[in-house]
């Protein structure tokens, strides 16, 4: 056969097939992720975990005999395991809705996020500290080996079989959802629970087996992935970001737009390994943000302008945790004497980590914007400052200044895409463009792979400040940490701060006041990328190393959980968080592959049991005596006062 | 432009607005003409389409066909700020306050924004202290000066529907739409929101969706009632209540 415009047709259509394969299975992850969100409004990050248990589920049964010799124990095949897996993996997800997924369906989609970000963490890592990275193999069922020869391609006929089954599955969900009566219970319950529960309908037992048939579907697609794809605790982590870009591609909430846009997806990314090999991972995410800006609800979503920011802020104004004059001051005795109570190295580690927390909770906690993708600006900033030192040999304070540069032009960018959209969406956009920068990393020269930048020289700071000595690097860290402080405090403090906190009150009151609420909040996201990136230059000066870690979507995460665990939107929160968590990072990292088990530990324990932060609870503790006093105060006051006024 | 006489006596001309949610027509065809200066009430059974109107009016729906024109100006197009910044201000069904700023801050944040420093991130807040003595005012003007420093949150239901009235004269609107302001409230609060009503109607004019009909007969210039998203009858409230089709949409409805 002749090649078409210079490609052979056995390339062409060879990656045109593995991209139909890869875009059926994200058909099938993102319809459970559609399904699940658009019926319980959780956007469920823990879908990759699950769809690792599948993978491993159908891995367990095929070695049962192996791995418990002596029981006499079958060893159950593919065509079982594509029944047994789904049902079992669906089990476990029924408990996870009935143990954590439950307490948070009345609070913000922030929360239900963070609890399934936390669930993957703890899964992954177990499943990780019990196999490694490295993958298990599992065969292709006998009755799917071998293929046949098209003329212009090999067919394997299992992957035929994937592509049958995954659009069999996806249109007879889809049939169920929109054509029946179970279907339209289902639709009914989360429009108005109320109404369907006086139906006589059991709405909890409904919304758990929603979300394990969600689940459900994930191990379906593993067991389907286990002979393509290697078994591992890594395989769920790698697909689910994609996942929700095609989520939000097709339309959230939209199953006929998770279906389409996932093989859609899978077509276009085979397309671009052939044309354009480089942008292959990146494609999705590239796409995403395009479709936003044409059409910001989705290729199959309803418009739904709905104006509503979160908050979940727990600071109260006024009080003396948010004193910031008095915290500047007691910051800056404490970070003077912490180099000689804690290695220097470890003290500025935390100050840095805190620097990002705070610059975090700009967005997060005063904004009331839920973003997930600060590993962009801080490993980018990081990437930039490393380069010019360690390549340009240019001075510190310059590689700092390019490294806040990058990341407040890629916070404007980033933050003019998603701020379209809000809630879950905007975390989900945040992630998928925070990815584009991770690919990135990975694939360009400069940045070095996986190695990263190393060796970075810290440079003499103005000329004349040696950062070499780990005191005086320390101290250049304090400074800027304290600078940064004071300048978040003024601007939340500053007539633009008043704004952004009347929108993360009632947006929609704000709207009706006259306020162009967008431009707020894309500046704030800008704000917030800037300082993240002053962060992470610091972090590139500091330890002489940018790396991949940097920009992984885990060190967003880290942000988030240091921003939680001290109290959102609080002065302090962000600071306590930071040290609580680099603290505990560094304790437990002798424990190797247990720290991320732990860390998404504590994650979940933070969103069940810790929802307002350590600040956050002690501000509680503190207003609840002083609303008591003032109340005893402001009766006495008004009943002489305030008797004649027009409002009662 | 029409910059007739006609353009001159009504404030807001709506012509041919029609409102399609998902292949449901909520409002349709419905022609709204708001004389200036007046008191103008929009009635009708729930699910009549009232607030839809308000939506589309400013601009937080944005009309499936017809025109919206204010002033003789045409701003079918704008964005909700937009047409707030025209000085068209709206309240909401559910009282819109912000809950956790003070009482004083949550006037200030609307007698800020015309000082045009909303965006400076840079400036210490004092820059607002000059707005003291005008939040003051206001704050008196509907009996909340003695709350000033409690965060909104704390406020009685009724005082927090001052808030807002407060809030909203702050910008100085020169129409005012006012979605039920008396719902929820106990009876000697509805009479104080009404007095209020009409005092802060001097040189302005009112457009609002209410329930209470004693409160509509008392303070309306002009009635519309609406049904199933339609105009069923226009006038003061002599003639709407007189109106056979106005008496049947009522009774027949589901309504108070």
């Amino acid at each position: 056969m002749t090649d078409l415009i210079g490609i052979s047709p056995a390339l062409l259509f060879g990656q045109l097939f593995i991209g139909l394969i890869n875009g059926s299975f994200y058909a099938l992850m993102s319809l459970g992720v559609a399904i699940i969100f658009g019926m319980l409004r959780i956007g469920n990050f823990v879908h990759g975990a699950q769809y690792m248990l599948g993978a491993f589920g159908a891995w367990y049964l095929y070695n049962l005999p192996t791995l418990f010799p002596g029981l006499g124990l079958p060893s159950i095949n593919y065509w079982w395991a594509l029944i047994l897996v789904p049902i079992g993996v669906a089990a476990i997800g029924a408990l996870m809705e009935r143990v954590f997924i439950r307490k948070v369906y009345d609070l913000d989609h922030a929360y239900g996020l963070l609890l399934t970000v936390g669930l993957a963490m703890l899964i992954e890592g177990l499943f990780n500290v019990r196999y490694g990275a490295a993958g298990q193999r599992y065969d292709v069922p006998e009755l799917l080996r071998g293929g046949v020869n098209l003329g212009f391609m090999f067919l394997p006929y299992y992957r035929a079989w994937v592509v049958v089954a995954a659009v069999v599955v996806c249109f007879g969900t889809w049939f169920l959802i929109e054509r029946t009566k179970l279907g339209s219970y289902l639709r009914a319950a989360t429009e108005n629970p109320d109404l369907v529960r006086a139906f006589g309908i059991n709405v909890p037992r409904m919304l758990m087996l929603t979300y394990a048939f969600g689940v459900g579907l994930a191990g379906f697609a593993g067991v389907m992935a286990a002979p393509i794809y290697q078994v591992g605790p890594q395989m769920g982590q790698s697909i689910i970001i994609t996942i929700f870009a095609v989520v939000v591609i097709g339309g959230m909430g939209s199953i006929s737009g998770a279906i389409f846009s996932g093989l859609m997806m899978g077509l276009i990314e085979g397309l671009t390994k052939v044309f354009y090999p480089q942008a292959s991972t990146t494609v999705i995410f590239i796409l995403m943000a395009i479709i936003l800006v044409l059409r910001p609800a989705g290729l199959f979503g309803r418009d739904t302008s709905v104006h509503s920011v979160a908050d979940v802020s727990s600071g109260r104004s006024g009080s003396i945790l948010e004193n910031g004059r008095l915290w500047f001051v007691i910051l800056l005795a404490v970070g003077s004497i912490l180099p000689f109570m804690l290695f220097p190295i470890f003290a500025m580690k935390i100050l840095c980590f805190a620097l990002f927390a705070m610059a975090y909770n700009l967005i997060f906690g005063y904004g009331g914007l839920l973003a997930f993708g600060h590993a962009a600006f801080f490993g980018a900033a990081s990437y930039v400052a490393a380069h010019m030192a360690a390549v340009w040999g240019v001075p510190p304070e310059l590689c700092i200044l390019a490294g806040v540069c990058a990341s407040t032009v890629l916070g404007a960018l980033f933050g003019w895409l998603a701020i379209r959209r809000q809630g879950l969406y905007f975390a989900m956009i945040t992630l998928a463009l925070a990815q584009i920068v991770y690919f990135y990393a990975v694939q360009a020269d400069w940045t070095h792979g996986e190695d990263g930048i190393q060796s970075v020289p810290r440079g003499m700071l103005f000329g004349f400040i040696d950062l070499s000595n780990a005191m005086t690097m320390y101290y250049v860290m304090l400074a800027v940490f304290l600078a940064a402080f004071a300048f978040l405090y003024r601007v939340l403090h500053s007539p633009f701060g008043q704004t952004l906190k009347s929108i993360r009150e009632n947006e929609a009151r704000s709207i009706s006041l006259g306020y162009s609420t967008d431009n707020y909040k894309l500046i704030a996201f800008t704000l917030s990328a800037a300082l993240s990136g002053l962060a992470g230059s610091m972090k590139a000066i500091i330890f002489q190393i940018a790396s991949l870690a940097d920009v992984y979507f885990m060190t967003s995460a880290d942000a988030l959980l240091m921003t939680l665990i001290g109290g959102v939107g609080t002065l302090l929160g962000p600071v306590v968080g930071a040290a609580v968590v680099v603290t505990l990072q560094t304790k437990l990292a002798t424990f190797g592959a247990w720290v991320v088990v732990m860390q998404g530990a504590i994650f979940v324990l933070c969103v069940l049991f810790l929802r307002k932060g350590i600040v956050g609870t002690l501000e509680e503790f503190l207003s609840n005596r002083i609303t008591r006093q003032s109340d005893r105060a402001v009766a006495g006051e008004v009943d002489g006062k305030a008797k004649s006024g027009i409002a009662s | 432009m029409t910059a007739g006489a006609a353009t001159a006596d009504y404030i807001i001309e709506a012509s041919a607005l029609t409102k399609t949610f998902f292949g449901f027509d909520a409002v349709k065809d419905v022609d709204l003409k708001v004389r200036r200066h007046s008191i103008h009430a929009l009635i009708g059974p729930n699910g009549a389409g009232k607030t839809t109107t308000f939506n589309l009016i400013t601009k937080f729906l944005r009309p499936s066909s017809g025109t919206i024109r204010y002033n003789g100006e045409d701003i079918t197009s704008l964005r909700p700020e937009q047409v707030a910044r025209r000085g068209i201000v709206r309240s909401f069904q559910i009282s819109a306050v912000f809950p956790r700023m003070t009482v004083r801050e949550n006037v200030r944040i609307a007698l800020q924004r015309p000082l045009g420093n909303s965006y400076r991130f840079w400036q210490s807040e004092k820059a607002l202290k000059a707005l003291d003595g005008r939040i003051d005012e206001l704050l008196d003007q509907v009996g909340l000066l003695a709350y000033s420093e409690r965060p909104a949150t704390l406020l009685s239901y009724g005082r927090k529907r001052a808030l807002e009235i407060a809030t909203t004269l702050a910008l100085d609107p020169e129409m005012l739409l006012l979605d039920e302001p008396t719902s929820g409230l106990g009876h000697e609060d509805v009479d104080r929101i009404a007095e209020l009503i009409r005092r802060v109607s001097a040189n302005r004019t009112i457009l609002m969706v209410e329930h209470n009909l004693s409160v509509v007969a008392a303070l309306s210039d002009t009635i519309t009632v609406l049904a199933l998203g339609r105009v069923l009858a226009e006038g003061d409230y002599q003639t709407v209540s007189q109106d056979h089709r106005v008496i049947e949409a009522y009774i027949g409805g589901t309504d108070d």
